[in-house]
C-alpha cells in the first residue's frame, strides 16, 4: 500500500521576507515618504498589495559614514533609496581594487615564479601572516545584522576622486539589479545618519508593473544611461543615424523572465532530477506571429522545437545574441508567404531582454542592412536540421546528446569550463599536480564531474557569464579580476560566510579551513577556525595560461567558453 | 582529420625522411674512424631530451609549452633513438655483461614506452564506452560498500536464505573480497564475469519469490563490481608502465654515463 502524502501547506511567494524585522510602523513610514506616497495602492492586485510589497520585499539599513554601500563591479539582486541622510558616488577615477576588498592581480615575475620550485612545501591552505595583515585601506565593523565594509580615510578619497552626493528621494543601483550586470559605480555613506532602503529585485519588478511614474522614470534611466550605448554597440544597428538610432531606442520594450535567484532553484530542480525545457518560461512560441526581434541583454534562453510529447533543445542563446531576425527579415521580404516563429525560444535561470518590434525592425533597421547581411529565406524546418540556419544547426555540430547535457546541466554559463574528453583521457591525473603545484600545493579542483557520451566537465569554477557566486559577498573579496574577467577570491577579505559556496550551482567552491607557517590552524577568538572560499583562479598570476590545461599529455583538457559551441564543435571532431 | 591521425602522419613522415637520412648517412660514414663517438653523442643527445620531458611534467608552473606537444616530441624521438641505438651497435648483439645491461635498459625503456603509448591511444576510449567514470583512489572504498551491501543481502540477520547464503560464501564471497579478473579485462574478456552470472541466474530454480528479488539485487551488484573491477584494471594498466619506464630510465642514464667514462677511459687518449 503506498504511504500517505505529507501535507504542507503550499509555499508562497513571501514565506521568507526580505528582512522579516520589518514592522508595521516602519511600512507605514516608507507609506508616507516619496515615491511610495505617490503610488495608488489601488491600482497594486490583491496578491501582491504595495503594504505588502513594502514589507516582504524591502528593508530599511542604516550606514555610516564611510561604509561601502554597493561596490563596482558587484552582482547586486536589488535597488537603495535613500530615505535619510546622503550618500556619494565614486564618479573618476574609480577605486583602487584593494579598497574594494579586491587584489590588484600581479602576475608572477622570473624570480617568483621559479621560487616556486623550492617554496612549495608549504602545509596545506597556509595563509601568510602578511596576507593577512596587509592594510588595504578598507576595514570591516560587524553590526547586529552583517559585516559592513568602511573606507579608512574618506576626505583623501574626496580629494583623490571626483564624487557626487546624493541626497533622500534617490533611486541608485536599479539597472544593476533589473538587467542583472555588474554595478558601474561604488557608493558609500556620507553621513553618520545616512538610512536607505534596500528593494529587492522582485519589488522593484512589481512597482514598476504597478506604478506608472516609478516604471517611466526607471525606464527613462535605463533608457538614457544603459540602453542607447548598448545599441549603439549592437552590430545590427551600425548603419543606423543617431536619429534612426534615438526612434529604435524609444520603441525598445524590455522584459524580464524567469527567476532571477535561478541557482537556488535550478539546484533543487536538479535533485529532484525535474528540469525540463517545459517548466520553463515561454518567451516566444514555436508558430506564434513574429512581433519583434529579441536581444538577450542578460542571461541565457533556450531555442526549442517540439518533438513528439516535448521539446528538443537546439540550441541556446547567451547575452549579446539574437532571436527571429530570420523571420522577421523573411516577411519583410516575402510579404506574400509570411512565415510564424520556427522555434521556441524559453528563458534559462534568470534572462532580461530588448524587444524590437517588427514595424520599427521593417521600418528603420531591415532597410539599412546591406543585402549579404541580410539572414537567408526561411525554409520550414521539420526533421532535416540539416538545413537549418546555422545558429540553429549546433545540434548537429555537437551532438543531441552532448547539447541537451550541456542546457540541462547549465554548463553554457560557463566561459572557461574546464571539458574533458574521455576517449583520450588516460587518468593520469597530471592535470590536477600541475594544479596543485602551482597553487603551493592545493588543487583547486576534482577531476571528476557530470559526463555524457566522451565529455566529462569537471568540478572546476567556470568563471561563469552569470557569476551568481558574487551575488550577496558581503566584502567584495569575490570578484572578477579587471582585465580578463576571470573570476577570483582575494583571500586577505574573504570572512568565510560561504555565501559564493552557497550560490554556486555547479559545487565549484570549497570552503577550506586556512592554517599558519607552522600548519596550526588559524583560529579567532572564540577558537572556531577560520575558513576561507576557494576555487580555481585560472592561473591568473602565472604565464602561459591554465597549468591544468598546459599539463595534460594528450590534449584531453581544455578550458572553454561554452557560450559558443563552435570552439567545442571543432575540437570534438580533432 | 582528427588531431590524433594528423599527428600521427606528420610524425610518421618526419620518422621515415629522419630514418632514411640517418640509414644514408650510416652508409656512407660507417667507415670512418670516429664514427662510433659520433653515432654514441647524437644518441645521448637524443636521451637527454627524452629525458628531460620528465622533468617538464615536474614544472607545470613554468611556461615551458604545452605538455602534449613535448609528448609528440617525446613520441616521435623515441622511434628515432632506437634506431640510433641500432645503428651506434652497428646492428649487431653487445657482448660483454656491462654492455648487455646497457643494452637491455635501453630495450625495456623504448619497449616500456611503446607499451605505454598504446595503452595510452586504446585504453582511455575503452574506459569511455565502459561508462561508469570513477576516481581510481576511491575504488577501494566503493568496493567495500558493495561487498558490504551483498553481504548483507546474503548474510545479513533477515537474510534467511541458505540456497543464497551458500552461493555466496562459495562463489560470491572471493569475487567481493577484492579486484578480480585484471588479465580478463586488460584482455577485454567477459569470460569469468559471465560463468558467475549464468550461476547465479541457475540459483532462480531454488529460489521462491522474495529470494528471486534478491538474487536480481546480487546480480545487479556482481555488475557493479565488475565494471569497478574493469576501470580498476585498465586504470592501473595506464600507470604501471610508467613504473617500469621511469625507474628503468635513470637506470639507464647510469649506466650510460659510466658508459661514457669507460669508452674514454680505455681510449687511452686517443680521441
Amino acid at each position: 500500500m503506498p504511504a500517505a502524502p505529507t501535507i504542507l501547506e503550499r509555499p508562497q511567494r513571501w514565506d521568507a521576507a526580505f528582512d522579516a524585522n520589518m514592522t508595521d510602523e516602519d511600512v507605514s513610514r516608507l507609506l508616507l515618504t516619496v515615491p511610495f506616497s505617490g503610488m495608488d495602492a489601488e491600482k497594486f492586485p490583491k496578491r501582491t498589495p504595495l503594504r505588502e510589497i513594502l514589507r516582504n520585499d524591502a528593508r530599511i539599513l542604516k550606514f555610516r559614514k564611510g561604509e561601502i554601500i554597493m561596490r563596482q563591479g558587484d552582482y547586486g539582486t536589488s535597488a537603495f533609496l535613500i530615505l535619510q541622510g546622503a550618500a556619494r558616488v565614486v564618479l573618476k577615477p574609480d577605486l583602487p581594487p584593494s579598497l574594494l576588498g579586491r587584489q590588484a592581480t600581479n602576475k608572477k615575475g622570473v624570480f617568483r615564479t621559479l621560487a616556486q620550485l623550492w617554496n612549495r612545501s608549504r602545509p596545506p591552505e597556509m595563509l601568510p601572516r602578511t596576507l593577512l595583515g596587509q592594510s588595504s585601506g578598507v576595514s570591516a565593523r560587524q553590526n547586529e545584522k552583517e559585516t559592513r565594509v568602511f573606507l579608512q580615510d574618506v576626505p583623501r578619497i574626496l580629494d583623490q576622486h571626483r564624487t557626487a552626493e546624493m541626497f533622500a528621494g534617490e533611486f541608485f543601483g536599479e539597472i544593476a539589479a533589473l538587467s542583472r550586470m555588474a554595478r558601474t559605480s561604488t557608493i558609500f555613506a556620507d553621513s553618520d545618519d545616512a538610512e536607505l532602503l534596500e528593494i529587492r529585485w522582485q519589488g522593484l519588478r512589481d512597482l514598476m508593473k504597478y506604478d506608472d511614474a516609478l516604471r517611466t522614470h526607471i525606464n527613462k534611466i535605463y533608457r538614457e544611461r544603459a540602453l542607447a550605448s548598448y545599441l549603439r554597440a549592437t552590430p545590427l544597428f551600425k548603419n543606423l543615424s543617431k536619429e534612426q538610432l534615438d526612434r529604435v531606442a524609444e520603441a525598445v520594450e524590455f522584459s524580464t523572465y524567469g527567476d532571477y535567484d535561478w541557482s537556488g532553484e535550478y539546484k533543487r530542480l536538479a535533485q529532484s532530477g525535474s528540469v525540463r525545457p517545459e517548466k520553463e518560461p515561454v518567451i516566444v512560441g514555436e508558430g506564434d506571429y513574429p512581433n519583434g526581434i529579441v536581444l538577450l541583454r542578460a542571461g541565457f534562453a533556450r531555442v526549442s522545437q517540439k518533438f513528439g510529447g516535448g521539446e528538443r533543445t537546439l540550441n541556446y542563446i547567451g547575452a549579446g545574441q539574437i532571436f527571429g531576425l530570420n523571420e522577421i527579415a523573411h516577411n519583410w521580404r516575402n510579404k506574400d508567404a509570411a512565415v510564424n516563429m520556427q522555434f521556441s525560444l524559453r528563458a534559462i535561470g534568470y534572462t532580461h531582454l530588448l524587444i524590437v518590434p517588427t514595424r520599427v525592425m521593417e521600418e528603420i533597421v531591415l532597410p539599412s542592412l546591406p543585402k549579404n547581411e541580410l539572414p537567408p529565406p526561411v525554409e520550414k524546418v521539420e526533421d532535416d536540421l540539416d538545413s537549418a540556419p546555422p545558429e540553429i544547426a549546433t545540434r548537429e555540430k555537437v551532438g543531441a546528446e552532448i547539447l541537451e547535457f550541456l542546457t540541462e546541466n547549465r554548463f553554457f554559463n560557463g566561459t572557461a569550463t574546464m571539458v574533458i574528453d574521455l576517449d583520450r583521457c588516460t587518468r593520469c591525473d597530471d592535470c590536477v599536480r600541475a594544479c596543485a603545484s602551482t597553487h603551493d600545493n592545493n588543487p583547486r579542483f576534482l577531476r571528476h564531474g557530470p559526463s555524457a557520451g566522451r565529455l566529462m566537465i569537471a568540478n572546476a569554477c567556470m568563471h561563469c557569464a552569470d557569476p551568481v557566486c558574487m551575488i550577496g559577498c558581503p566584502t567584495g573579496a569575490i570578484h572578477r579580476e579587471s582585465f580578463a574577467g576571470q573570476v577570483v577570491i582575494n583571500p586577505a577579505t574573504c570572512i568565510g560566510c560561504k555565501s559564493c559556496f552557497t550560490n554556486c550551482p555547479y559545487d565549484a567552491i570549497r570552503m577550506v579551513e586556512a592554517r599558519d607557517e607552522r600548519g596550526e590552524l588559524l583560529v579567532d577568538q572564540e577558537m572556531k577556525p577560520i575558513a576561507k572560499a576557494t576555487k580555481c583562479d585560472l592561473c591568473v598570476e602565472n604565464h602561459g595560461g591554465p597549468a591544468c590545461e598546459r599539463a595534460c599529455p594528450h590534449g584531453a583538457l581544455e578550458r572553454m567558453n561554452l557560450n559558443n559551441l563552435d570552439a567545442l564543435s571543432k575540437w570534438l571532431k580533432l | 582529420m582528427n588531431r590524433f591521425r594528423q599527428q600521427f602522419i606528420f610524425g610518421l613522415l618526419a620518422l621515415i625522411a629522419a630514418t632514411a637520412g640517418a640509414l644514408w648517412l650510416n652508409a656512407k660514414y660507417n667507415a670512418l674512424p670516429n664514427y662510433a663517438y659520433l653515432t654514441g653523442w647524437a644518441l645521448l643527445a637524443g636521451m637527454f631530451v627524452l629525458t628531460i620531458y620528465n622533468v617538464r611534467k615536474k614544472l607545470p608552473f613554468l611556461p615551458l609549452g604545452k605538455s602534449e606537444t613535448w609528448l609528440q616530441i617525446h613520441i616521435y624521438l623515441g622511434f628515432f633513438t632506437t634506431l640510433l641505438f641500432l645503428i651506434h651497435l652497428n646492428f649487431r648483439a653487445p657482448h660483454g655483461w656491462f654492455e648487455v645491461v646497457l643494452a637491455w635498459l635501453f630495450v625495456l625503456v623504448s619497449g616500456s614506452g611503446m607499451v605505454g603509448l598504446f595503452f595510452s591511444r586504446v585504453l582511455p576510449r575503452r574506459l569511455a564506452t565502459r561508462g561508469g567514470e570513477v576516481v581510481f583512489e576511491k575504488i577501494p572504498t566503493i568496493r567495500h560498500a558493495l561487498k558490504t551491501e551483498a553481504e548483507t543481502l546474503a548474510l545479513g540477520a533477515d537474510a534467511k536464505s541458505l540456497v543464497i547464503a551458500e552461493f555466496y560464501t562459495k562463489r560470491l564471497a572471493p569475487f567481493f573480497a577484492g579486484p578480480k579478473n585484471f588479465w580478463n579485462h586488460l584482455a577485454e574478456s567477459r569470460r569469468e564475469v559471465s560463468v558467475l552470472l549464468a550461476e547465479l541466474d541457475d540459483l532462480r530454480r531454488f529460489a521462491n519469490d522474495a529470494e528471486k528479488e534478491k538474487i536480481e539485487k546480487l546480480t545487479a551488484l556482481v555488475r557493479q563490481k565488475d565494471g569497478l573491477d574493469y576501470h580498476r584494471a585498465l586504470q592501473l594498466a595506464l600507470r604501471l608502465w610508467l613504473f617500469v619506464h621511469i625507474p628503468l630510465t635513470y637506470g639507464l642514464m647510469i649506466f650510460t654515463a659510466l658508459h661514457i667514462i669507460l669508452v674514454f677511459g680505455f681510449s687511452g687518449g686517443a680521441r
